[in-house]
């Protein structure tokens, strides 16, 4: 049995704060078959898009090389709730490049995580069961969402579901 | 500098000739997690999943390994996304889902390039191009999502409002205080709804049961027939209503009083030109919908700010009691009505049975069906309500 491998991918997604109001994330793929980036900047305080560019610069896909002008449709579009079933339906309309779409929730999700990680980093280092408590007390959403928010966990003993 | 950066590397070998064996790393700034995988070459189908954490957040995210096992046996094809962030994303977590997703389109890459080195021992003049097109062209996206023959168009007017910063969280929609027909106006259920885990029958049982007048079922981009509704009338001896919540360019929409089967994305600016035509009703749903663990008001969103959003000079009212948003969203909201000036409304979003009725909307007079209901909103005689 050899152990060579016979596909590899790298993904790599970032996000950086341009300037006070905007944020750009990128996304880079590099695999086997693929290499491509996808770049948004967004504006806060709405997220709205505001660029979207992107690249492949090698495919087995021909379509895949025309998908600049489809990621057009997201400008004005807002990065919240909802926003992947937006992608799908605006940039998976008119190609056939489900990468595309893919690239662009990783970039859209990042946005999110960014502040996701600046809530996050108020949790205590030690001890810090209690700060996710209140953090589900003051989002029902979070009940249920996850292993670590479903019932039978610590963090929402005494809870009831919203 | 760097805000947040997410790495995910994917390596896949051949165990054996129908076994792909595929290992992912997700490292970021908050986790750090490891997926190993068998997948089945010619069926396309996960035969077993291990997940480790490297990194997590809070004390109880390890219980999210032991939920892994129960993608063996999903088939790798158009489904496979949403069965992942609904089954595993909400059982175990959602940041194991993704890198399990990037596994799964990974392995039938890897899959096809096996397939295309066999089929070119046959066939040695087949590009690799050639036969990947062709598998893409078998599992076309657009044969995945409907499409709708409304054109997007861009949105430029812009509303002019004055200014209010002051968020209001503690709106009072009691229901002792408002007397009245009461209606859930905001319920999914499934399978039209795919996010929903309630039947429609078990829905309407339990709003019979907490004592709501009726419920109005609005599912995600799917119109209920009247004959079905009538049937559902019937059966239960409840009212039962219907509308339909749109997803627009500018968020998700309900609608009442429009009979279109509307598919995909559409422009808010068309499907509000449409509603018109049929006398129909839009009622922005959640607009202020937030995130997991930050609200939109930490991201700086005033309501001042935010009532000039485009999409509220194409809505007839505001949904300000949300139940699947937080108070302070749903407080937010109701800022920004007040700015506008526009009707307000309330309903639970239920996708669960014991979510229903937790907001409301009530009505000056019964609604018993959808023309009574769209007048009744067309008047402005309801209200929000906060039910239970």
């Amino acid at each position: 049995m050899t152990n060579i491998l016979c596909f590899s991918r790298n993904r790599c997604t970032s996000v950086e704060q341009m300037d006070e109001n905007n944020i750009k994330s990128v996304c880079r793929l590099q695999d086997t078959l693929t290499e491509a980036f996808v770049e948004i900047i967004v504006k806060l305080p709405d997220l709205e898009i505001i660029s979207a560019n992107c690249e492949f610069t090698r495919s087995v896909y021909k379509n895949y090389f025309n998908a600049q002008k489809s990621l057009q449709k997201l400008l004005g579009i807002r990065i919240g709730a909802g926003v992947l079933k937006i992608i799908k339906g605006l940039v998976g309309e008119d190609i056939n490049c489900p990468e595309l779409i893919y690239m662009t929730e990783e970039v859209c999700h990042a946005v999110i995580l960014s502040f996701t990680k600046d809530t996050l980093d108020k949790a205590p280092l030690t001890d810090s069961k209690e700060f996710y408590q209140k953090m589900v007390k003051d989002n029902t959403r979070l009940y249920n969402r996850c292993a670590a928010f479903a019932p039978g966990s610590s963090l929402v003993e005494g809870l009831d579901p919203p | 500098m760097l805000k947040f950066c997410r790495n995910k590397l994917i390596s896949i070998k051949k165990e054996d000739n129908d076994i792909l064996s595929v290992h992912g790393v997700l490292d970021d700034h908050i986790y750090g997690l490891t997926l190993n995988v068998k997948i089945s070459i010619s069926k396309l189908e996960i035969l077993s999943v291990n997940g480790k954490w490297n990194r997590w957040t809070t004390p109880e995210c390890p219980r999210a390994e032991l939920f892994l096992k129960e993608a063996a046996g999903y088939k790798i094809d158009e489904e496979i996304t949403q069965k992942i962030k609904k089954n595993i994303g909400n059982k175990s977590c959602r940041h194991f889902a993704n890198l399990l997703i990037d596994c799964c389109f990974s392995a039938k890459e890897a899959a096809l390039l096996i397939k295309w080195e066999q089929a070119k021992k046959e066939n040695p003049d087949l590009s690799i191009e050639e036969f990947f097109q062709q598998s893409l062209q078998d599992n076309s996206p657009s044969s995945q999502t409907t499409k709708d023959d409304i054109k997007i168009k861009k949105i430029e007017a812009k509303v002019e409002v004055k200014t209010s910063d002051k968020i209001e969280t503690n709106a009072c929609f009691d229901k002792n205080e408002i007397k009245g027909f009461i209606v859930d106006l905001h319920v999914h259920t499934s399978p039209l709804s795919p996010c929903s885990f309630a039947s429609v029958d078990e829905m309407i049982i339990q709003a019979k049961k907490i004592g709501l007048d009726g419920i109005c079922l609005t599912e995600h981009n799917h119109l209920w027939d009247e004959d079905e509704i009538n049937n559902l009338r019937q059966k239960h001896g409840f009212n039962v209503l219907c509308g339909n919540e749109i997803t627009t360019d500018q968020g998700d929409m309900l609608v009442f009083g429009f009979n279109k089967d509307i598919k995909g994305i559409i422009s808010l600016e068309e499907l509000k030109k449409q509603v018109e035509k049929s006398n129909g009703f839009i009622i922005a749903a959640h607009p202020f919908r937030g995130f997991l663990t930050f609200n939109v008001n930490d991201l700086g969103l005033t309501p001042g700010k935010a009532a000039n959003r485009t999409l509220f000079k194409y809505v007839d009212a505001l949904e300000v009691l949300n139940g699947k948003v937080t108070e302070k969203e749903n407080g937010f909201t109701l800022q920004v009505a007040k700015i506008l000036k526009l009707p307000i409304s309330g309903g639970s979003d239920a996708h669960e049975v014991f979510e229903i009725g937790k907001y409301a909307t009530c009505f000056s007079e019964p609604v018993t069906n959808n023309d009574e209901l769209v007048t009744a909103l067309r008047n402005g005689k309801f209200s929000p309500v906060i039910f239970k």
